[in-house]
């Protein structure tokens, strides 16, 4: 599904320049569960952001869906992104100035689909979720683990094939990152969706299928 | 998408309220102005109605002290042909001060079927007042000397006079009373409209009556329309002639053509002054906006990094935020239009309706344009901004 390649990220200033990922060579298979950990700074959030096209690899190649999308246009890679990619982040990125329903629609927004069948995913996606009785809240009146979990219905709603989730039990407690981790993992044994998540919690990583350790942006393990 | 924007915009109009209140007050400012420009352009571009270029103005004092109103007038019609007789001049005509261009005016009402119609500018005028003018008779005639005679007083209407009394019909032969009703006035000749108070103000009500000969007791200004012959010299020998027969009295000679190029600087002037300030005015809005909208980028970059990785395009970032201000615009312009259009429905200061409607439909065209010349910019960096920055930023 997905297939890294001898990916390197250089960071570049007047003065430094940071290797961030340095040569990781990765395939990731359809329906696969797939954690990545390290310390701090190793790198992990950089090779997320490259598989989710959302940074350029200095080096090396992303297929996705057995496209080279090195070529890809900026438009062309933000529509990829739209049909194939589901984004969770650890701060959830949820617009506050919008009801919990009109941020998961969001997504669909850059969709040729109608007012009404946005409404219809956005409220399937948030039943799955759990959250079909908050759909008027605003984010800022929800906990965080319910935030989680409205950044996760938009992360479905357009019934990406991958998602990729950079921490997304970071800001939460235990019991509530057990919550998202069930939905997560549920999201890939009935839906077949590819998953990449990035995580410092050594017990949510396994629970996945594979864990990938990174050290100084290269692969340990 | 436009639904999102409006709603997205709805929820934060009190984080846009600076925002959303300068773009108001530079409607409002914008309005005011056009409606000014505008009201202007459309007295400007209407016909003149006269010609003041050779007319002079020659204003006395009363110099013949007799009771005997023969003689007075004797005085002054001698004094009138000695100077028609002079080559230089065309015409001369006795009027009342207020002369067009000068700062003097007078005003009255007429009855019309019970109806008083007010604001009118009466213009006490002699024989030749028309032909100083080069006035154009629309209908009718105008006064000659069996009209000091005449049963009913004659009196000589403009356009804009005669369409309130009588629309399309003509006016000539019909009656009207003056201010109290009781004195039966006929009309006998309708003029075009001319613009008296400059060439960018409207011609409004006017109403001229004959001079008879107890005006003569108390008018003061004698108009010359000289020829192309009638120089400095000319000017000089003028004011000698009337001296020499006008012992004692004070004599001014003043080119009408001056009256009117100060009469126009009246309106000119605090326009440019207007202009000036409110131009001050809307650069700064321009450059508050532009740090209001890049302000927002900065803060908002969280959000945009998020519809950049769901599926928005640098430039869908960039044309969303140049529809987000387009969106908050309208909102201020809806509150900004409904206060305008009071102006024309409550017809604030008699301008016609057609002014305020047109300036409104420019002010909001001109408002759009700054707004979205203010936002594109910021919108464009807004579009190069790495989505992997701004989530790792936020």
């Amino acid at each position: 599904m997905i297939r890294l390649q001898n990916i390197e990220k250089v960071y570049r200033t007047d003065t430094v320049e940071t290797l961030a990922v340095n040569g990781i060579s990765l395939d990731i298979a359809q329906g696969e569960f797939l954690s990545i950990m390290g310390p701090s700074g190793c790198g992990k959030s950089t090779l997320l952001n490259i598989m989710g096209l959302l940074d350029e690899p200095s080096k090396g190649s992303v297929r996705i869906d057995n496209q080279d999308i090195s070529h890809f246009s900026d438009r062309k890679l933000a529509s990829f992104r739209n049909q194939k990619l589901g984004f969770i982040f650890q701060s959830y990125h949820l617009i506050n100035d919008l009801q919990v329903v009109d941020n998961v629609e969001l997504p669909l927004l850059y969709r040729n689909s109608t007012a009404k069948e946005r409404r219809r995913l956005a409220e399937a996606a948030l039943e799955k979720v759990g959250l079909s009785n908050r759909l008027k809240h605003f984010p800022t009146q929800l906990s965080g683990g319910q935030r989680q979990r409205v950044a996760i219905a938009r992360a479905i709603v357009g019934s990406p094939q991958i998602i990729l989730a950079d921490e997304p039990t970071g800001n939460l407690d235990s019991v509530m990152g057990n919550e998202i981790m069930d939905i997560l993992i549920n999201l890939n044994q009935r839906e077949g969706t590819t998953i990449v998540m990035v995580t410092h919690d050594e017990n949510m990583a396994h629970k996945t299928h594979r864990l990938v350790r990174l050290f100084d942006g290269s692969q340990v393990q | 998408m436009f639904k999102h924007l409006f709603k997205l915009m709805w929820n934060k109009r009190k984080h846009n309220f600076l925002f959303l209140s300068e773009i108001l007050v530079s409607f409002m400012v914008i309005f005011a102005i056009s409606s000014f420009l505008i009201y202007y352009f459309q007295n400007y571009s209407k016909e003149r109605g006269l010609d003041y270029e050779k007319v002079w103005s020659v204003s006395y004092d009363e110099s013949y002290k007799t009771k005997n109103s023969d003689s007075l007038t004797m005085y002054y019609e001698n004094l009138k042909n000695v100077i028609k007789a002079l080559p230089e001049v065309e015409e001369v005509s006795f009027s009342s001060n207020n002369i067009p261009y000068a700062n003097s005016i007078s005003t009255t009402s007429i009855t019309f079927k019970g109806k008083s119609f007010d604001g009118i500018n009466q213009y006490l005028v002699g024989e030749g007042y028309k032909k100083v003018w080069n006035m154009n008779l629309e209908e009718g005639r105008w006064f000659t000397k069996e009209d000091e005679v005449a049963k009913d007083r004659p009196i000589v209407i403009n356009e804009t006079l005669k369409r309130d009394l009588f629309g399309d019909q003509s006016a000539v032969g019909k009656s009207t009373a003056d201010y109290e009703g009781n004195k039966k006035l006929k009309i006998i000749g309708v003029v075009q409209d001319f613009k008296a108070n400059g060439d960018f103000q409207p011609s409004g009500r006017a109403m001229f009556w004959k001079v008879d000969t107890a005006a003569f007791r108390w008018l003061n200004s004698l108009l010359i329309k000289v020829g192309p012959k009638a120089d400095a010299a000319f000017e000089s020998r003028l004011y000698k002639l009337i001296s020499n027969t006008m012992k004692n009295s004070s004599i001014e000679i003043t080119h009408v053509s001056e009256l009117r190029i100060s009469k126009n600087e009246a309106t000119v002037m605090p326009m440019i002054i207007f202009s000036i300030i409110a131009g001050f005015l809307i650069l700064n809005v321009a450059l508050g906006l532009f740090g209001v909208l890049w302000y927002n980028i900065n803060k908002r970059k969280g959000e945009i990094g998020l519809r950049r990785a769901i599926g928005a395009s640098g430039s869908s970032v960039s044309l969303q935020l140049v529809a987000e201000s387009f969106v908050l615009a309208s909102m201020s312009l809806i509150v900004g239009v409904f206060f305008a259009l009071q102006f024309p429905l409550l017809g604030v200061y008699n301008v016609p309706s057609a002014v305020y409607l047109t300036a409104i439909l420019l002010s909001v065209g001109f408002i759009y344009v700054l707004v979205i010349l203010c936002a594109l910019y910021p919108g464009k960096q807004a579009a190069a901004i790495l989505p992997a920055v701004a989530l790792h930023e936020e």
